[in-house]
Order: structure tokens, then sequence, then C-alpha cells
């Protein structure tokens, strides 16, 4: 294949940091891979921009930008959404960056086996269809034979899936435990610098922009959990669900207890564990100084394996062009399998 | 043949003679001792470094002897026989009933708790640090013990990574 005709369904930060990130690695993608990336269709909820001939991608992100919806997009601009775009246009790769959704994971889960029943590759930010039914979507996908990726949906920037499928491929791998969310990671290490209490750092995350006005999903736990769900199965091959999570948020954590802690050296964390007999997420003490020592809204892991001992990783976690550089290395690794 | 043992001594006089008395007695000889009086461990005792010669069943004799005599070793040739936990818990600690919390964590065989400091916050749940020493490989079965009573009191557990 010579060129590569992609869907970028969900227009947020994610999905408009594909735009972008294609728009300044076509170049890079086109040499290493010798296939042109072109954008057929773009979708946010509501609406979606569609051509046969390619999108520009500046122009699309401008839009969505200036008029919140991409139907304002110049001549190309349409009323179609959701499922109705992937039969709109021929495309060759689904790039699903749609918001993650753990009550019933829609639209992700309709979108990602549409697209395998059209013989279409997909990539995905997503966490809700993995966390909630994984070894469906992984079946769907083997039996479609097309390809399935999904770095971004666990540590954003972080390489951790990919890492630990391919790149270390000789090892065995017993247990990942890492901080799997960075708005936690954040909210704590500021606890810990200004000795001041959850909900004066809590106020000022959501102010910042680095805790949602419902900070629920992170602060409970839930995010991280599902992404234990995700290494569990893509990298331990155990079979769990969101609900086989042990999950203990930080809202209880106070300063006093962060304060006795840091007596002993330590520092209290949000920890994600994936081993095949416990699977939890719950905040823990970490030693000063050691691999889980990383502060502001860094992700960190580290992988215990056979063969290579302890292999440790630290990244950005979210962010709108970090977390699309996971998912273009996704895309470059499907167009590499492919020719 | 050769031993490195690291025991833990009480600061007081006459302690380091108690030991280095058996070992000559046993037939083992003394190499070297190092006994670093300004460094004390979480319990408030000294660590001595000592390197011993013998035979094996008078060495095996030395260190058999220095259990009768109650004398915690906490490493022989570098393998660490005790291990250090620490825990925060989170709750009502003290109308949770704390010596019975701490009477239960004793109560494992080769567990102790050597430290605890309370953080209290007015009629509010409280925050307290334990320091737990127990024999090698029992840190999960401390960690059970911890989350049973936790379970039972609605403490949340902080437990080291």
């Amino acid at each position: 294949m010579d060129e590569c005709k992609v869907i970028i369904m969900g227009f947020g930060a994610v999905g408009q940091g594909v735009a972008n990130a294609i728009s300044m690695k076509k170049d890079l993608i086109k040499d290493k891979t010798g296939v042109t990336v072109k954008i057929v269709a773009a979708a946010d909820s509501s609406s979606s921009a569609i051509s046969q001939d390619g999108l520009d991608e500046e122009l699309l992100v401008k839009t969505k930008k200036e008029e919140g919806k991409l139907s304002a997009y110049p001549e190309f601009g349409s009323d179609k959404n959701g499922a109705d775009v992937l039969d709109a246009v021929e495309y060759d790769c689904l790039i699903e960056a749609t918001p993650t959704n753990i009550i019933d994971a829609e639209p992700a889960f309709s979108l990602t086996l549409k697209a395998f029943e059209q013989g279409k590759d997909v990539v995905t930010s997503n966490k809700g269809h993995l966390a909630l039914k994984f070894k469906e979507v992984i079946d769907a996908a083997e039996k479609a034979g097309v390809q399935f990726r999904y770095e971004a949906s666990v540590g954003g920037a972080m390489p951790i899936i990919n890492l630990a499928k391919e790149t270390i491929s000789s090892c065995n791998i017993k247990s990942i435990k890492g901080i799997l969310n960075g708005t936690t990671n954040y909210i704590l290490s500021r606890m810990t610098a200004e000795g001041s209490d959850y909900e004066v750092i809590l106020k000022e995350s959501q102010e910042l922009g680095i805790a949602e006005t419902d900070p629920t999903q992170d602060v409970e736990g839930i995010d991280a959990a599902c992404k234990t769900v995700i290494l569990a199965n893509s990298i331990l091959g155990i079979d769990a669900t969101y609900s086989d999570v042990k999950v203990t948020g930080i809202s209880q954590i106070s300063s006093q207890a962060i304060d006795l802690a840091k007596k002993d050296d330590y520092l209290i964390k949000l920890i994600a564990e994936v081993s095949p007999d416990n699977l939890q997420v719950s905040p823990r003490l970490v030693k000063r100084g050691s691999s889980y020592d990383v502060s502001g809204t860094l992700n960190m892991a580290t992988i215990k394996t056979d063969l290579a001992d302890e292999v440790s990783v630290i990244g950005l976690g979210a962010g709108s062009l970090e977390t699309a550089s996971a998912m273009l290395t996704d895309l470059i690794s499907i167009l590499k399998n492919k020719n | 043949m050769r031993i490195n043992l690291v025991l833990e001594l009480l600061d007081v006089p006459g302690q380091l003679v108690s030991v280095l008395e058996p070992i000559g007695n046993l037939g083992a000889n003394l190499v070297t001792v190092i006994h670093k009086r300004d460094y004390k461990t979480d319990t408030g005792k000294v660590p001595v470094q000592l390197t011993l010669e013998g035979e094996f069943e008078d060495l095996k004799n030395v260190v058999e002897r220095f259990e009768d005599l109650g004398i915690t070793i906490t490493e022989i040739d570098d393998v660490i026989l005790k291990e250090k936990i620490s825990t925060i818990l989170f709750g009502h600690i003290i109308d949770q009933d704390l010596r019975d919390t701490m009477d239960r964590i004793n109560a494992l065989d080769g567990v102790l708790i050597v430290g605890c400091e309370i953080k209290l916050n007015g009629e509010d749940k409280s925050t307290a640090l334990i320091n737990i020493e127990s024999d090698v490989g029992l840190k999960q079965v401390v960690f059970d013990r911890i989350a049973e009573i936790a379970e039972e009191k609605e403490l949340l557990v902080i437990n080291e990574v």
C-alpha cells in the first residue's frame, strides 16, 4: 500500500492532537513506511467533515476550535455522525479517540466492532471498551483478521504496552506496578510539597484544568483501575474486567498522613498493581528516591520480568500531542506490518 | 569457615561483652567487630557487625547460643533475617480500640510493633504510622492481618508498595 486513508472519530483534545501530529509527521511516516497518511474523515459528537480526496489537518483543528463543530468545515462539512461516517467514505484505518465511557463502553465499542467488520485496522486511546469487554474486542479483531492497537489507552505518551509485548518480548512479565493517573499524582505531589489539604489542592487543580469539574474518575481511582484491567489482559494474559479490581482513591488522604509518611522517608502515591494474585489501585507508601518517586502529572510503571528483572518507564500520561504520539506510533506499526 | 553476623544490642553497659564471651568459649574465633554506638535502630538498639571464624559446628553453636540469650540477629552472611514494615492507618483508630489493633498484630509469631505515631484531628478521623519488625517472609502475613483488622474497623490502610 502506498496510501493510508484514516478516519478520526472523536475530535476533542486527543483527536485534534492526532490531526496536528499527522500534519507534523506526514513526511516522517512516508520516509519510515513509504506510505502517505491522509485524513478522509473526522467526526465530533454531532457532525463531521468528509472528503475522499483528503482533508487539511490544520483546517480541521482550526474549524473545530473556532466554530465548535466540524460541520463548519468549508465545502466538506457534514451532519453525518457516529457509525454513519464509517459508511460514508472509503478508509483503511479508524483512529478512535472518543471519550471513555465505563458504563456501557459506547460509542467506542460499536464503532470499533463496525470497523473490524468492514475489515479495517483500528488504533484507539479509549479505555472504556477495553476495561469492560477486552476479550470480546480482541477476539473480534482476530476474527476479522485486522490489526488493533491501543498503546495510548494506558499512560498516554509513556510506552508500556508495546514495550512489554514487543521490546522486551524475551521476558515473561510477572507484575506491573505504577502510577497510571497524572491528576492524582499532581494532587498528591502538591500536598507533599506544600503540606496543604486535599480539598485545597483539588480546587486549584480544577482551576488549572488538571483536574476535571467532576474529578471522580481520577480521584476515586476509576481511571487507574481501567488501565489496570487493560494491562492485566494485554500483558499478563489475565482474563479480568473492571469489577475484578480492588479500588481505593485518594480523597481520604490527609496532609497528616503525608506528614507521617515523610517521617519515615516515604511518599504517598496512588499505585496500580497488576499481578496474577492482585489487581488493585490504592494509595501506597513508596520510598523517596525510588523509581516510584515521580511528581507532577507524570506517570510511571515498573515491569517485573523473569530475565531482565525490573524495567521502569516514566512519561507524560496525558496531553493532546503526547497522547497522539502513542497513537501515531501505533499507526506506524500497523503500516510497517502491512508492507 | 567464616560467617558475618549483624546483631542488635541494647545500649546498656556490659552488652557487648556478654555477646563476645560465648564466642571463644564455644571454640570460634572473632575476626572483626564493628560497634557503632552513635547509630541506633528504630527500636533504639545498637547494631553490631561480627565476623567469626571456626568449624561449621562451632559457628552453629554460637548462633544458637545468641538466640538462647535473646539477642536479635538481623543478618547472617548478608541474608536479612528481619524485615521492617511501615504502614499508615487512617480512621477512628483510637475509638476502634488501638490496643486491640496492636495486640492482634503482635500476636503473630515473629512479628513485633516497634513504633507507633498518631496524629489526632479533634473528633475527626486520626492517622497512625506503625512500624513493624518481622521475621523474613512474613510480610504478606502482616499485610493480611492488617487488612483484616482494617476491614472490620473501617480503617484506610496505606501499605508499602
